[in-house]
């Protein structure tokens, strides 16, 4: 695991360690989410280049697969439900390798459903994780946390 | 989960007994549906994600890439089952040796999906070389720098790798007819070099897009998912000349009850959106719908 996936998954468990202590999530965190959130993430970061794959071919069926640079990373998405899976970016070559995750922030207000994307990336000029830019997200597999 | 004696609140050794069998009684009932709540998603997430692994083992064994070094360069070669059709040394664009023979494979992979013939492999004079097609699909183009590199020329290196792939598909239809019991396909016939269509479409070279401009807009999301169909507004981005392209984007959505989801953004040049004509290069930043219709 080199540095930039160990300060992604750092902040990965400081922001859920926070939330659950803090009682400022929807849902309570217990010891089975936080293996599932782990558990997930892992199995995404390990088998992101298949995933992609996968997404792309299913896509191609309809001729609507992304062509260019893509990426599959762990997303996580909190506010309308906690969710973990994984995600396929697009973006600049250069600025989709530098992504280490996605976070997604969700929300319901009647039958309005908005929904936001932020690439994290970790550059090798910057230490913290900051929003990718030229980035976006094509593909979305998830799990209920 | 440790068991607390109650003999301290019990008087006699028989009231005590009959209080720690009730209190177990209570726990286990309480248990053992919290115990299917935690198993039953835990269970169901595990085997939708071995399932999804287990597909893109399937779709990831026809067709593969391996990197490779020709005279002391990078290079890439794409394989269909063990053999090597396509070989690409240069760079176009910002795109490597490498990522050029990821995206020749993944438009192999999609093409193969269709069940084609031998005889649909082609060669086609394109803008700027010769592109190697399977039906209608653009596979790669060969074109002045990489057959130079190859020291070859552009119409040479396509018909080789026409020839390749061919070969490639014939042996995969063997081994696909063996292993059911039949005889393999007759040979196809070679396509002719005046079966070529010179005003063929160029194929999306891999470098076309410009990343040197970067814009981003709003545009109609249409959202089709099995509850129903959704309308709003979805904030798309990238190179400049790509994003002007864009009229709005369709989003497909499947739901696995409360368990699971799994959607896709394909931002299209068409309003219609059951075209699926897809912009490449363009993402989505952020949505917002609204549910109109109910299935």
């Amino acid at each position: 695991m080199n540095n930039s996936t160990k300060r992604i998954s750092l902040l990965l468990i400081a922001v859920i360690l926070c939330l659950s202590l803090t009682g400022a999530a929807v849902w309570a965190l217990d010891l089975g989410n936080l293996l599932k959130v782990g558990g997930v993430a892992f199995l995404v970061t390990q088998f992101g280049g298949q995933i992609d794959k996968f997404i792309t071919s299913a896509l191609g069926e309809r001729g609507a697969a992304a062509a260019g640079a893509t990426k599959v990373v762990p997303i996580l998405s909190l506010g309308a439900g906690g969710y973990i899976g994984a995600a396929q970016v697009v973006g600049s070559p250069e600025s989709v390798k530098q992504v280490k995750a996605v976070f997604q922030v969700e929300g319901k207000i009647g039958s309005f459903r908005p929904r936001i994307f932020i690439p994290a990336a970790v550059s090798k000029a910057s230490t913290a994780p900051e929003r990718a830019k030229g980035v976006g997200v094509s593909a979305v597999i998830e799990f209920k946390i | 989960m440790a068991r607390h004696t109650t003999t301290e609140n019990a008087d006699a050794s028989g009231c005590a007994s009959k209080l720690m069998y009730n209190v177990t009684d209570f726990r286990m009932k309480e248990i053992e549906p919290m115990k299917r709540r935690v198993k039953t998603p835990t269970l169901l997430a595990a085997a939708l994600f071995a399932a999804l692994l287990a597909a893109t083992a399937f779709s990831a064994a026809v067709v593969t890439t391996r990197a490779v070094e020709r005279n002391g360069k990078p290079a890439a070669e794409v394989l269909v089952g063990n053999a090597s059709v396509v070989e690409l040394v240069t760079s176009v664009g910002i795109y490597s040796p490498m990522q050029r023979a990821e995206l020749v494979a993944s438009r192999l992979q999609a093409a193969l999906k269709t069940n084609p013939k031998p005889a649909d492999v082609r060669v086609a004079a394109v803008r700027g070389g010769r592109a190697l097609y399977l039906g209608s699909t653009a596979l790669v183009t060969a074109g002045n720098r990489e057959a130079l590199a190859q020291k070859s020329t552009p119409r040479a290196l396509a018909t080789s790798w026409r020839k390749r792939l061919v070969q490639a598909m014939e042996t995969q239809q063997a081994v696909t007819a063996t292993a059911v019991g039949s005889q393999p396909a007759s040979a196809p016939a070679e396509p002719t070099a005046s079966a070529q269509p010179a005003d063929a479409p160029a194929p999306r070279a891999p470098g076309e897009i410009d990343w040197t401009g970067t814009s981003q807009k709003w545009v109609p999301i249409i959202s089709l998912e099995q509850a129903g169909l959704s309308i709003g507004a979805a904030q798309v981005a990238g190179p400049t000349e790509q994003v002007k392209k864009v009229k709005a984007v369709a989003q497909l959505r499947l739901d696995f009850k409360e368990m699971a989801r799994i959607y896709a953004y394909i931002p299209a040049s068409s309003i219609n959106v059951t075209k699926l004509d897809r912009v490449q290069g363009v993402s989505v930043w952020a949505t917002g719908d609204i549910q109109l219709i109910n299935f």
